[in-house]
């Protein structure tokens, strides 16, 4: 893992307040969107099909941060949309990291040099960018269905790099992923310099344009076996080490949906990040009226069936982590030895 | 992809073999403005983004087509809802592009620029 030690011991300080208060059902990360409107239209993204009227529409920072301070996770991640076509981003950034949150604004990065140069932000222990990547050069471009994405994004972040800024990569892989090629793209990421990488199984949206590469679950352990089972030591993944294991079929894990709740100009988003099935008015309300028995695996849930993604699963792999003896024990020894 | 694609143009016809709850969870899944005939007489369009069955009033809820709202009206007061706006998850996008994709491999010539899709939103 490639966390910087304050922030692991933030999350695991926060969890451990969590058990000792007898929370069954606790946040761990915000997902934040301020807007669903992109510069970008992805084959596999089903997250910003609106008409022209919610594309235009805005959270107030004022909103955020009351989302923020509503559900107290100490870590708020801000997705889309894009977020840097938020008015707001910089000042958003700003008085999250004021409030010691860690944030990670989830970024295409093609407007990530042009912001930079404007002075939107600031370089903090607390924010790092975390910039969409679903591969080398000729994948990420097909996957955003527009060449010269990898080349803006990479100019990107060399510029946040150069400034100081943390900087982390998320990739989500599709049917057809290429281990070799992959594990190219982590050689050439830590060659940049980046801090971490997160990696993660596209979710089946039933609303993205291309539904033919969708991962199913077996399919995408062979796939995540293949890429990690001999990782180099010097990959830095940014996210539980468990999680990884998990995708590679070594753990068996249940969902945990309100773990990354999401907060968006509808309000908060029952059950996950992924499903939309009605929206509720405030976090309390979130929790105690989801009928989440309906929702994970265990559930026969067919929309839950292969779902695999970190939004689901990190929480639980990180609850794991602290919840018992074996799962502390897996994750130090995966963290030390460098192997899943 | 969805049955968004038969939605497009719908204009239901509430009745013993289409409850209007049915009608309402299609224009909850759809991705594009719908139309509110409510039993004034009067319409509302826009994007509805959620309802609830199961609350002891029954409702939905829409940001109209200026994105004010959200605007709750209970289930009693609407007559029928009719599916008026373009189905936006309709994928044309991502199919121009990969005609476009398509084109340019079977020309064997650099696509560098011809296939980008349009930006979202506005």
């Amino acid at each position: 893992m490639s966390l910087p030690v304050s922030q692991m011991w933030a999350v695991a300080s926060y969890v451990v307040r969590q058990k000792l208060a007898g929370r069954k059902r606790y946040p761990l990360v915000l997902m934040l969107e301020p807007l669903f409107r992109c510069n970008l239209a992805c084959a596999g993204c089903g997250k910003i099909q609106y008409p022209a009227q919610i594309l235009r529409k805005n959270l107030t920072v004022e909103q955020c941060l009351a989302a923020a301070d509503e559900c107290g996770t100490p870590v708020v991640s801000i997705p889309g949309g894009e977020p840097l076509m938020y008015p707001d981003i910089g000042r958003l950034v700003k008085e999250l990291v004021a409030r010691r949150k860690y944030v990670y604004l989830c970024t295409n990065a093609i407007l990530l040099k042009e912001k930079l140069e404007a002075g939107l932000f600031t370089p903090s222990k607390y924010f790092s960018f975390s910039v969409h990547l679903d591969g080398l050069q000729d994948e990420h471009d097909q996957a955003v269905c527009r060449d010269g994405v990898y080349v803006q994004a990479v100019e990107g972040i060399k510029e946040a790099l150069r400034r100081g800024f943390r900087v982390t990569t998320n990739s989500t892989l599709f049917d057809g992923a290429s281990p070799l090629r992959m594990r190219e793209f982590f050689d050439e990421m830590m060659d940049l310099g980046v801090e971490g990488m997160m990696i993660s199984p596209g979710y089946s949206y039933s609303k993205a344009p291309d539904q033919e590469h969708f991962l199913r679950t077996q399919r995408a352990h062979d796939l995540f076996s293949r890429i990690l089972s001999n990782p180099k030591r010097r990959w830095r993944f940014n996210q539980s080490p468990l999680f990884l294991q998990f995708l590679m079929g070594k753990q068996e894990f249940e969902c945990t949906p309100w773990g990354n709740p999401t907060y968006n100009v509808f309000g908060w988003q029952r059950p996950c990040y992924l499903l939309q099935e009605g929206y509720a008015a405030t976090f309390q309300e979130l929790l105690e009226t989801t009928r989440w028995e309906n929702y994970g695996k265990r559930s026969g849930n067919e929309k839950c069936r292969d779902c695999m993604v970190h939004c689901g699963y990190e929480p639980t792999a990180v609850n794991h982590t602290f919840g018992s003896w074996r799962g502390f024990r897996d994750t130090v020894a995966a963290t030390v030895s460098g192997r899943f | 992809m969805t049955d968004g694609a038969i939605l497009e143009g719908w204009i239901p016809e509430i009745g013993p073999r289409l409850s209007l709850a049915e009608v309402v969870e299609k224009a909850f899944d759809y991705r594009g403005n719908v139309t509110l005939i409510l039993n004034d007489g009067s319409e509302t369009e826009g994007y509805l983004f959620n309802r609830n069955a199961d609350a002891p009033v029954p409702f939905v809820q829409l940001f109209d087509v200026n994105g004010a709202g959200p605007h709750t009206i209970s289930y009693r007061e609407i007559r029928t809802i009719r599916f008026t706006g373009r189905d936006t998850a309709a994928g044309n996008s991502y199919a121009a592009w990969l005609r476009a994709k398509e084109a340019a491999k079977a020309a064997d010539r650099p696509e560098k620029g011809s296939g980008s899709t349009p930006p979202r939103g506005v």
